[in-house]
């Protein structure tokens, strides 16, 4: 049992002094604390793990800054940005009716694409809009019609806060806010892109819609409109279903906020962390 | 009066001073709990008015049709017939499974097994009851949900793989309120019967369950306050859908998992209906607790 304490000890010395090191040698170039103060954030969950990471890192460059980010949804982060509650409100979507007053400025930090993904099982691999509209909206309710098995088709969707599934409702479903389409009532509805990829892999009738990066070899995407989900493509328009991600501000942003902002689009973060799972802002050309 | 019986008096008044005080703080613990009551009942009923109001009993609770509207609430509906129904179906499911499997392990234990065997089961039921929600869900999730799917061709997600949760959610409860009840029966049943030459299954089914029915029928109940409220592991293998469904291979949702899933961007008329779905838990599971009691005053006469 000792020397058991004494080796569980020497690992957390060592690791503290990895860290140490580590935090020093990042600070070293970048002209140690040129911000400081506290930076809220909060809103869309998609943006969340984006807005977290650079915190971490932005408050290692700055140790006397200090980002507090939340989750919460695209609304409830614009919602709390206007009620001066944060000074950063993370957006999968961009603003609508009330919001967009004019005093909200738009930061683009990332491009999204929505991938339709199907379990590997599933022989479908091609679905027109059409298809997918008369899918997710219950009108189409088995693999048959669609040129698949003679199974139910069971719909995996994102919950009401989630950005993406607005923008899929609106792209995919032909969604306006004078008709408002919905998925099917039948549909799972799940809190997060990793839960949608799970349950898609594992069900063997499953169809959902998830983030370009979360895409692997447990779930199956299928073209859209005859178009596959490609950077080149989505960037230029050609596939549909894609997004920006936004931080957005009150008016022009100041010191730490202006910081932390600077910081998730420079080119080091937007080249190592934005792009594992997102493309580029700088890359993107459409619009 | 001589000093040391002074010294005494006083020493005996400081002790009734602190005996009344330990009462007084005894009062506050309790009368906290009764307050904390009313104020969540108050609460949630301040809170569901807004809907109540707004959409009407009928359009709030007997209808079907749950499609909220997360930037402009009030063009949404919020009927929550197919929670209400989804709770209950669970729950009644749920009991109908683990209710025998409750009981025959009560009476296992208290009648069949030996000694030892029998602590070994108690055991393990009370670590059954301890085991966080989550990861009897995540079980579900993993083992239940796909095994439902090979075994029915549905997506495995629904109110089957949901109340088999429950069950075993439910089954400490029903389990170790059931053998208490038959261990405090009078042993005179058990060897009158016995003496009458009474099998000991006759004994156990035609005289101990019917002597301890009220008991068992409280178990049964205290179980189902359990399944109710129950969320967690309800919402990981229940599919989370808003359809109204009576067939136990369809998803559907919960009155607990569809506030979950949809609080986190409620606002407005949204928030209240949901508050309203808090109301209508709250009154089931104060018509169990009274049916217990209702119970519980038969026994006594």
């Amino acid at each position: 049992m000792r020397t058991r304490h004494k080796s569980a000890a020497a690992v957390a010395v060592f690791t503290t002094l990895a860290v140490l090191v580590t935090l020093a040698g990042c600070g070293a170039p970048a002209r140690k604390g040129r911000y400081s103060g506290t930076v809220k954030v909060s809103g869309s969950t998609t943006v969340l793990p984006l807005s977290q990471e650079a915190a971490t890192e932005f408050m290692a460059l700055n140790p006397r800054a200090n980002v507090e980010v939340q989750g919460g949804g695209s609304s409830v982060g614009v919602a709390q940005l206007m009620q001066k509650v944060v000074d950063v409100g993370n957006s999968s979507r961009e603003l609508k009716g009330d919001e967009n007053n004019g005093t909200l400025v738009d930061h683009r930090i990332a491009f999204d694409i929505i991938v339709i993904v199907v379990n590997p099982s599933n022989p479908v691999d091609e679905l027109s809009h059409e298809q997918v509209k008369a899918i997710f909206t219950g009108k189409v309710d088995n693999w048959k019609k669609v040129g698949g098995p003679d199974k139910e088709v069971v719909c995996v969707v994102r919950d009401q806060a989630s950005g993406t599934r607005e923008v899929f409702d609106e792209k995919a479903l032909d969604s306006t806010k004078e008709h408002p389409m919905e998925s099917t009532p039948s549909a799972i509805e799940c809190a997060s892109n990793g839960v949608v990829r799970e349950i898609v892999g594992t069900t063997r009738n499953a169809i959902g819609y998830i983030s370009f990066g979360y895409v692997n070899n447990k779930v199956k995407a299928v073209t859209y409109g005859g178009v596959e989900a490609s950077v080149a493509d989505a960037s230029t328009g050609r596939y549909p279903m894609a997004r920006y991600l936004h931080m957005f501000t009150r008016g022009e942003p100041e010191g730490a906020v202006k910081g932390y902002i600077d910081f998730v689009l420079s080119d080091p973060f937007q080249t190592e962390i934005v792009s594992q799972e997102y493309i580029k802002i700088k890359d993107v050309t459409v619009k | 009066m001589s000093a040391q019986a002074r010294q005494a008096g006083i020493r005996l008044g400081a002790l009734n001073a602190r005996e009344r005080n330990v009462k007084y703080l005894m009062f506050a613990c309790a009368s906290l709990s009764v307050l904390a009551i009313m104020l969540i009942f108050l609460f949630i009923l301040r809170e569901s008015l807004p809907a109540i109001r707004q959409l009407g009993v009928r359009n709030l609770f007997l209808s079907a049709d749950w499609s909220p509207n997360v930037s402009n609430p009030e063009a949404g509906s919020y009927g929550m017939l197919a929670f209400i129904n989804g709770t209950i179906m669970t729950t009644l499911s749920a009991m109908l499974i683990g209710a025998p499997l409750g009981i025959g392990a009560a009476v296992f234990i208290d009648q069949f097994a030996p000694p030892s065997i029998a602590q070994v089961v108690r055991r393990g039921i009370e670590l059954l009851a301890g085991i966080p929600s989550v990861i009897i869900g995540w079980f579900g999730l993993t083992l239940l949900v796909p095994f439902i799917a090979r075994l029915t061709g549905s997506s495995g997600y629904g109110m089957l793989a949901a109340s088999l949760v429950l069950v075993v959610m439910a089954l400490p409860t029903i389990t170790t309120l059931s053998a208490e009840t038959l261990r405090s029966l009078p042993p005179e049943l058990q060897e009158a019967s016995v003496a009458m030459g009474a099998t000991r299954w006759q004994t156990v089914y035609r005289v101990l369950i019917p002597a301890a029915r009220e008991g068992l029928l409280i178990a049964v109940i205290l179980g189902m306050g359990r399944a109710i409220g129950e969320t967690m592991a309800v919402q990981m293998v229940i599919g989370n859908a808003r359809q109204l469904t009576f067939s136990p291979l369809q998803r559907t949702s919960t009155l607990t998992s569809r506030i979950i899933t949809d609080m986190g961007e409620a606002t407005g008329v949204f928030r209240s209906a949901l508050f309203a779905q808090a109301l209508v838990l709250l009154i089931l599971a104060m018509v169990l607790i009274v049916s217990i009691r209702l119970i519980s005053r038969e026994r006594k006469h």
